[in-house]
């Protein structure tokens, strides 16, 4: 199934067919962890992985907020960003497989990941590596008159990166048109976060004398409308904004990382997955206000998964890469970089 | 559907996963999220949950195990029966003799192992098995065939009771040490048949971790690309080094100049392209031992004949059909070198030719030679020139010069003191000036 | 033809890009109304503007990454970063993402970005001043890396390497801005890969980078003196490198000396000497010697820094020994 555009109204969302979009991205999101999470343990994928699963209506309610000019960065768990801002499973699960027709053509992997025509501007393996690389996109929107905006994706472990302060500063200073959007699903890698971060991380950003936002990461409509609020604001020059998302995620660190009690209880696991589930919720939200029933709920989780199984199974198939491609794409202008 | 339970990938770097335990045993209903097994990875040990709820059927790994990451080691089925059908990802993989035996426990009873019969051995083909699953079986009952060292053995069981599990088939290499059957006191309840490949890891019991089955999946060690042999280098190595900068080398092999002869005369090292003039014009190689050396001094006998015996002789043979003055004076020469036969060049009027002297031979047998022959002796002909004598030092070969005019021959031999003896010297001196005296003496 | 500094050099074609592409901008640390240390840039902010020409905070990471993030939406950030050592604090930025962007992206993403920035002792700023560090990324495949060597090549890499879509990193010697060389009054540009022979020799090729063709110069004049022709060259650009140039060079001179301001080891002057030897073996006739600053953090005594750098009397006694096949390093 061709995944519908995300050119859409910034408005925030008022009609089903909206609503429905936004299920049916956080859906997408699931999918494609569950297949990808399936892949590396059966030793099909390449590499190493992070599952984004449980953090879906942060990656849906803000890049739905977003159009196609808007830009992001994205993280080593970027599968989610990568899903919501437009990306196809194909090609998605071509690059995870590192086979040729991949979004990077192979040559990025699950840590770089990104369909860059829908203004995704990589994900980057570098904790709180691509603070830069967003605030510089808004400083050339700003520069140049354009009326995009860039986001931000980083997590609780990179608010210890001390770019981000830099940026941040230069941010304020200039009001650039970017929104750090800090997903705190709790844990920096294997650590919990109040073992790493001292005081309030809404308090840092607020320091700088950005306007600074705490949302429930798990509730999609509360994430999307907050971000649709502060895009408009941004586009205005009324930038920067910061927002700490509270979310959750169900697996490990990376997918091997599964035997956790030693930071994380299962207990605690359990109960997020059980009362704040953000596709369940808002599933049963969406059957409360009568825009779909449970029916019609499930008709889109199994067509999701086809999809999903289905662009598997391609990219199972699909080549990899001639090995003359090693050296394209070093340089640009130079087709090979050794010949 | 069944679902398939996979040893899973888990480590940062990981081809296969130790299973540890199985929390539980095949039939047994599971719950999705209950703890299947544990797996042992990067130094950590892991306990895997249950992907969906049924029934633990069809397990191929057992306890104690490694297993390649992605293999499928059970199924979780609807019902505790089992799935009934293989286990698709494991390799070479049987399933039991009946569907109720599971692969994961085998049998109790005493290991047969792939005895190591051959000089040096560390495999052995099974041929064929001479009893089956459930068969009584005695001490000294063969119980298979194992090919060795080019030779087909019978080997006999070794032990009495009922076979309980046979873990190789016919046609496989089993690394010797590896237990391939499995005889048991009583008749077995569910006997077991399996490949080597896929018991390999089974047996808690295998001797050394070497003898598991599973060097097959290695990729072979690259092999070492070995240069073919070089032929010798053209130049002689006066032993040890030339120290010589790349490209005067390279100008030397491509003029089929020999650097060791730099060294040989004396020429400090390293050498380098402003060498080449030096090499380009030192004499060819004995007469540089000698030009260089300076220990052994050079040769220089002069004799005097009366030159027309000579002119009358040559005279003689023109009309005898011996027209050719240059073949008569190497004739005459070479009568003088050891054997009385060689090449003999003989350098007249500016230009040199290169005669074949035969042994024995008569004078006319005397023929030129190809101009590259390198001759034994040189007959300098400078008769009719103003030079009266000469002294030019040792050359490549031994020279004889013949100068003068009117009623005075001088007759000069000149060469290396390693060329010729003192006495070898004088002789071929006295002999050549003797016959240029009396040529006709030659022909007797 | 008219003579200029380096610094006016730079300034110029600087300019001349601004006005030619409005999507050209300055970013850096005083770089606009102070004009940098240097005063390299004095004058641009006030032809372009704050928002052309905008001053940082002291944030070498922050504003090196926001360069590579407007580079990678259409921008074509010129980024000053006042000295070369300051490049450690920027490596994740500079080589982790704008020089891996292009290959990560498979080619869909690209970082056309300067970092303007210097290297060279002597300057008696100590070990933290006066580095030069251009070996460093030279390395990491994806950036080009530019090395002027005098007022004309300042201006002519700085305007190709502002229209190059990668990034790349230029480095002045900020000992020579205030030297002239003559310099056109109309545009030019030099194109990347492209070494200079800057006097032809047939003894022995002197491969020099940044000022070091300066010393290499002197030494050829005083070897002229003495019977031995030298050949200069200056290969302008180290990445892309314009190894044929100095590889038929040597060819010619069977000998050659690579002198560089980086330390010796595992630096450019081995990778040179490593690529001719490599590429030119038959015809050298005398090793390829490496001559670059001494394996020493750089001294802050005058007494001692002059020590650590390669100069005309060190190349032209080196050379001697070459031509006169003086057995070198041989065992």
């Amino acid at each position: 199934m061709a995944q519908s555009k995300t050119t859409k109204t910034t408005k925030t969302k008022t009609n089903s067919e909206d609503y429905l979009r936004m299920y049916r991205q956080m859906v997408r999101i699931r999918a494609f962890e569950d297949q990808a999470n399936q892949l590396y343990l059966s030793a099909k994928m390449p590499g190493l992985t992070h599952m984004y699963s449980g953090q879906e209506a942060v990656a849906v309610g803000i890049c739905e907020a977003l159009n196609d000019d808007d830009r992001i960065t994205s993280t080593h768990r970027g599968h989610g960003h990568c899903v919501a801002k437009g990306a196809e499973f194909k090609e998605m699960f071509c690059e995870l497989l590192g086979k040729a027709e991949g979004y990077c053509r192979g040559k990025g992997g699950s840590m770089h990941i990104a369909d860059q025509s829908h203004g995704n501007l990589g994900a980057n393996a570098i904790v709180g590596g691509s603070m830069g690389i967003a605030t510089g996109s808004a400083l050339r929107a700003k520069l140049q008159g354009s009326k995009d905006v860039s986001v931000c994706f980083f997590g609780d472990g990179a608010t210890a990166q001390g770019l981000w302060y830099e940026v941040m500063n230069m941010a304020a200073l200039w009001k650039l048109p970017v929104i750090y959007a800090c997903e705190n699903n709790g844990y920096s890698e294997y650590t919990r976060t109040d073992e790493i971060a001292a005081g309030s991380i809404l308090d840092r950003a607020k320091a700088f004398g950005i306007e600074s936002f705490e949302v429930d990461g798990q509730d999609v409509l509360a994430v999307n409308e907050l971000s649709a609020k502060l895009v408009e604001r941004a586009r205005k020059g009324e930038g920067p904004f910061f927002i700490e998302l509270k979310t959750y995620r169900y697996h490990g660190h990376h997918v091997g990382d599964i035997n956790r009690d030693y930071y994380r209880s299962k207990d605690e696991e359990a109960e997020w997955k059980k009362v704040r589930d953000p596709i369940t919720n808002f599933g049963k939200w969406l059957e409360s206000e009568g825009i779909a029933s449970a029916d019609e709920l499930v008709a889109i989780n199994d067509e999701v998964a086809a999809d999903a199984e289905a662009a598997v199974k391609y990219a199972l198939d699909a080549p990899y890469p001639p090995g003359e491609e090693v050296d394209m794409h070093v340089y640009k202008g130079i087709e090979h970089a050794l010949a | 559907m069944p679902l398939d339970v996979i040893m899973p990938a888990l480590g940062m770097a990981q081809d296969s996963g130790h299973l540890v335990a199985w929390h539980k045993s095949p039939g047994d209903e599971v719950a999705e999220g209950d703890v299947l097994f544990e797996v042992e990875t990067d130094k950590a040990t892991m306990e895997v949950e249950a992907q969906g709820a049924g029934y633990l059927t069809d397990v191929t790994a057992a306890e104690g195990t490694d297993v390649p990451v992605g293999q499928v080691i059970a199924k979780i089925s609807d019902s505790p029966e089992g799935s009934g059908e293989a286990p698709a990802a494991a390799p070479a993989a049987e399933p039991a003799a009946d569907a109720g035996g599971d692969g994961g426990d085998l049998p109790e009873g005493k290991d047969v192992i792939m005895p190591t019969l051959g000089m040096a051995q560390d495999a052995g083909q099974l041929v064929a098995w001479h009893k089956d699953l459930g068969d009584e079986v005695g001490e000294e009952d063969v119980l298979f065939e194992v090919e060795t060292d080019k030779s087909v053995v019978e080997v006999p069981a070794g032990v009495s009771g009922y076979i309980a599990a046979l873990l190789a088939e016919p046609g496989e290499d089993v690394p010797t040490g590896q237990t391939i059957a499995i005889v048991s006191a009583e008749k077995p309840e569910n006997p077991v048949r399996r490949s080597a490949a896929a018991a390999a890891p089974a047996p808690a019991k295998a001797p050394e971790p070497e003898a598991k089955a599973e060097p097959e999946k290695k990729a072979p060690a690259p092999q070492q690309a070995k240069a073919p042999p070089k032929s010798p280098a053209p130049q002689a190595d006066p032993g040890g080094k030339i120290l010589a900068s790349p490209k005067v080398r390279r100008l030397a092999m491509e003029e089929g100049l020999d650097l060791s002869r730099l060294v040989k005369a004396g020429y400090p090292q390293p050498y380098h392209v402003s060498d080449l003039e030096t090499l380009r014009s030192l004499p060819a190689d004995a007469a540089t031992e000698a030009a260089a050396g300076g220990a052994a001094p050079a040769r220089h006998l002069v004799a005097e004949i009366d030159p027309s015996a000579l002119e009358d002789f040559v005279a003689w043979a023109g009309e005898a059909g011996l027209s050719d003055p240059g073949a008569l004076l190497a004739g005459l020469a070479a009568a003088g070198l050891p054997g009385a036969s060689g090449a003999v060049a003989v350098e007249a009027h500016g230009a040199t030719r290169v005669f074949t002297v035969p042994a024995g031979g008569a004078l006319g047998a005397t023929e030129e030679a190809e101009a590259e022959t390198s001759p034994d002796l040189l007959v300098r002909d400078l008769r009719g020139s103003p030079l009266t004598a000469v002294s030019l030092g040792p050359e490549a070969q031994p020279v004889l010069t013949l100068a003068g005019k009117g009623g005075t021959l001088s007759v000069t031999l000149e060469c290396a003191a390693s060329q010729l003896t003192a006495s070898e010297a004088v002789d071929l001196l006295t002999a050549f000036a003797g016959r240029l005296d009396e040529p006709l003496r030659h022909l007797l | 033809m008219r003579e200029i500094t380096l610094s006016k050099a730079v300034n110029e074609a600087l300019a001349e890009e601004m006005r030619r592409d409005e999507t050209v901008f300055i970013l850096g640390e005083d770089v606009a109304e102070a004009g940098t240390p240097f005063k390299v840039l004095s004058g641009l902010v006030e032809e372009f503007g704050t928002d052309r020409v905008l001053d940082t905070p002291i944030s070498e990471p922050g504003f090196v990454g926001i360069g590579v993030g407007a580079a990678l939406t259409g921008a074509r950030p010129v980024v000053d970063l006042m000295f070369g050592d300051f490049l450690f604090l920027v490596m994740d930025q500079l080589c982790n993402q704008a020089a891996k962007a292009y290959y990560m992206s498979g080619g869909k993403l690209n970082v056309p970005m300067v970092l303007r920035t210097n290297l060279g002792a002597t300057r008696r700023s100590a070990a933290q001043h006066s580095q030069s560090l251009h070996a460093l990324v030279a390395h990491i495949p994806g950036l080009k890396v530019a090395m002027p060597s005098s007022a004309y090549e300042a201006k002519g890499l700085m305007k190709t390497a502002i229209r190059d879509d990668n990034p790349v990193v230029i480095f002045e010697d900020k000992l020579m801005y205030q030297d002239k060389a003559p310099v056109p009054e109309e545009e030019y540009l030099i194109p990347f890969g492209e070494a200079n022979v800057k006097r032809e020799g047939s003894d022995i090729t002197l491969i020099g980078t940044s000022s070091m063709v300066q010393v290499a110069e002197k030494a050829a004049e005083i070897l002229a003196g003495e019977g031995i022709s030298a050949e200069v060259i200056d290969p302008r650009t180290i990445v892309p490198l314009d190894e044929k140039t100095l590889i038929e060079s040597v060819k010619k001179t069977s000998r050659a000396i690579v002198i560089d301001e980086g330390h010796q080891s595992y630096g450019i002057t081995g990778e040179i000497a490593s690529r001719l030897n490599e590429k030119a073996f038959y015809h050298l006739d005398a090793p390829v010697l490496r001559m670059g600053a001494m394996d020493v953090p750089v001294p802050f005594s005058p007494a001692l820094e002059d020590l650590t750098v390669p100069t005309p009397e060190r190349v032209v006694e080196a050379a001697r020994k070459l031509v006169s096949g003086e057995l070198i390093h041989a065992a």
